[in-house]
């Protein structure tokens, strides 16, 4: 019976792949309840399912049944569970539908345990059972077999650099401004999400734009260039591994010093902090997120920005896996108080930021459309408190999920990437000689 | 040494080798991080196991506080009276005007633990994860506590104090108590995953612009 072996390998994990952190967590849960609040999705929903401890429970209940005494003798005294397929399927419900790993909990539980960690590993347990989200997976499936999620081709990232290219001359007036691709030797290469080049190719001009005023010498690839990582948000290590890999080889192919990652929050955690463990090496490269990039030009004074030309009270969302997960928090703010006039604080904020909603892999998992929209209640509340007409957030995921509930909680705010709001504000070089 | 006493001290041994075993069987080890780090694990680790027991360090704790106070009250009574039991078995008495307080310290913390068990009862997302042991290991230490007020003020019930606490320790490694533990191995890993990346203790200031 199908579901009898995706049981047995889901169970398979649950034996042979808990390491000891996650299994430390498991047995110190006291289900005290204190998470409950910190979650967007229990707050936007008030069901008693969506708390963390909750979802937790959909892992440890499997955990005590096989691994402890009281478990296997007493099940009903201890709540221990048999994993059966229906206890899968709620395992998806809980650690899909209703959770973005985004970590918030862990900063609020009264032990110190990280639930998102044993709601990933009930993750990979589904991995196992052949239960991830489609959605997930092709996008998974696509970066290993092109070495990007949208499957672009060569050309289609050439030409649309040209075109950027030629756009960005005439913007700035100043034929002298170049995007380069391939360069070997470039001294920073910039990797990309394949969305910037679909839908959001601006966001690459205003890189452009960056990088031209501080004179940087860089590069962009036309191979290997995604930063998005579904191997993770599936928590498939062995896939998520081998994307990071591709562009982190990329850049030591290049011989480029650092990796600069694009606004990408959980790219930048997948190429700075979890790559590194499922390679087994540490990058022979710097890797550094844009957002430290610009902080670094600022400080450096290798850019100047006119915060009037972004007149606009701008708020901005800390995406968790950038900043609660990432550990780039002081930066963006460093960066947006010099990009624009009025800069409004979200509250709470930093690494206690609520997730909007979209992480975790949800924005390609389109049958939790509905729910994902839902637990984004709480940022649309919260950036609806700032009253700022602009919303910014070093995040094309964030960014994404923001412009959704803009539209549904008609927020009528302007959203943009971090390198926009500079762009707009950078003071242009005085020209070369 | 009296029976009680003798069963006590067993009692602490085989909870302890419990715990041992438990600890070594718990999982393959986590490698140690190649990534390198962008502030100190030492500092995560030292502040998970400090400042962030203070209040106002979680939300959670500055959102419940209530609930917070009754954890500490509870925790701290459990502790004392583990230090009494230890305290029983080297025969050393507590100082004169100690058993009042002890009396008060356990008594308070039996009032708390009832009234988080209330809690459990009363909050529907609590319901929702509660199982029969956590009530049931709840009452289990507030038996200890009720016999530890015993004991302290009727010195001749302190062998009824060392025979339950003698099977609170044999129970503590099979059920949620077992947290006593691996409480301790969760917060390092926690202390060592966001003082790694410089969440906690504190963010990493960024330099201000020049020019
Ligand atoms: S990781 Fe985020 S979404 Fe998941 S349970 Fe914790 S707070 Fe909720
Ligand atoms: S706060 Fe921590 S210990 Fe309490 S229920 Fe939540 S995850 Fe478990």
């Amino acid at each position: 019976m199908a579901e009898a072996a995706a049981v047995e390998r889901a169970l398979g994990v649950l034996t042979e792949r808990l390491d000891e952190r996650t299994a430390a967590f498991l047995n110190a849960c006291v289900r005290c309840g204190l998470c409950a609040d910190s979650c967007h999705v229990h707050l936007a929903d008030g069901d008693p399912a969506s708390t963390p401890v909750a979802k937790v429970e959909r892992v440890a209940k499997h955990y005590r049944r096989y691994h402890t005494l009281l478990g296997r003798v007493v099940p009903g005294l201890v709540g221990a569970e048999d994993l059966t397929d229906a206890a899968l399927q709620e395992l998806v419900a809980a650690a899909f539908g209703r959770c973005t790993l985004c970590g918030r909990c862990a900063l609020t539980c009264s032990v110190g345990l990280d639930p998102s960690a044993v709601i990933r590993f009930g993750r990979t347990m589904l991995l196992a059972a052949g239960l991830v989200p489609k959605g997930i997976l092709a996008n998974r499936d696509a970066a290993l077999e092109t070495g990007n999620n949208m499957r672009l081709s060569r050309e289609d990232v050439v030409e649309t650099i040209q075109w950027l290219e030629e756009d960005l001359r005439q913007t700035l007036g100043d034929p002298a401004v170049r995007l380069p691709v391939d360069e070997a030797g470039a001294r920073v290469l910039y990797v990309l999400n394949p969305r910037e080049i679909k839908f959001f190719p601006l966001s690459i001009s205003a890189a452009g734009a960056i990088f031209h005023a501080a004179g940087e010498s860089w590069t962009l690839t036309s191979t290997d260039f995604d930063i998005t990582n579904y191997g993770f948000f599936a928590a498939d290590a062995e896939a998520a591994g081998a994307i990071s890999a591709k562009v982190i080889e990329r850049a030591e192919a290049l011989g480029v010093e650092e990796l600069v990652v694009a606004e990408c929050g959980h790219g930048y955690r997948t190429l700075r902090w979890e790559a590194p463990e499922w390679l087994g090496r540490a990058p022979k490269v710097r890797v550094v997120s844009f957002v430290e990039k610009m902080a670094e030009y600022l400080a450096d004074g290798r850019i100047r920005l006119a915060p009037t030309r972004n007149p606009l009270p701008v708020t901005l969302h800390d995406p968790c896996n950038l900043v609660r997960n990432g550990g780039v928090i002081e930066e963006q703010r460093v960066v947006l108080r010099s990009a624009a006039a009025a800069f409004v604080e979200m509250t709470p904020n930093r690494a206690e930021n609520y997730c909007c909603g979209g992480g975790g892999g949800l924005l390609a998992a389109s049958e939790f459309a509905a729910q994902r929209v839902a637990a984004g209640r709480i940022k649309a509340d919260q950036i609806r408190a700032t009253g700022a007409k602009v919303v910014t957030s070093p995040c094309h995921n964030c960014i994404d999920q923001l412009m959704e509930l803009n539209r549904h909680y008609k927020l009528g705010v302007e959203v943009k990437t971090l390198g926009e709001v500079v762009a707009d504000a950078l003071v242009p070089p005085p020209p070369v000689a | 040494m009296t029976l009680p006493s003798l069963v006590l001290f067993l009692a602490f041994a085989i909870s302890l080798a419990s715990f041992v075993v438990l600890r070594l069987g718990l999982g393959r080890r986590v490698a140690t991080p190649f990534a390198p780090p962008r502030a100190s694990a030492a500092a995560g680790v030292r502040y998970a196991f400090t400042t962030a027991f203070l209040p106002w360090a979680k939300e959670s704790a500055r959102q419940h506080l209530t609930s917070y106070v009754a954890g500490i009250v509870f925790h701290g009574a459990v502790f004392a009276a583990l230090g009494l039991l230890v305290l029983s078995l080297v025969h050393v008495a507590p100082p004169p005007g100690a058993s009042t307080v002890l009396a008060v310290a356990f008594a308070a913390g039996l009032a708390c633990g009832l009234g988080l068990l209330g809690k459990r009862a009363r909050t529907a997302a609590l319901r929702a994860v509660s199982t029969p042991e956590d009530v049931a290991a709840n009452l289990f230490v507030n038996a200890v506590l009720a016999a530890g007020i015993a004991a302290v003020l009727r010195p001749a019930l302190l062998p009824v104090f060392q025979l339950v606490g003698a099977a609170l320790l044999l129970y503590a490694p099979l059920g949620k108590l077992r947290h006593m533990l691996f409480l301790l191995t969760s917060r390092r890993y926690w202390g060592t995953y966001f003082g790694r990346r410089g969440v906690r203790p504190s963010p990493r200031q960024a330099a201000g612009p020049r020019g």
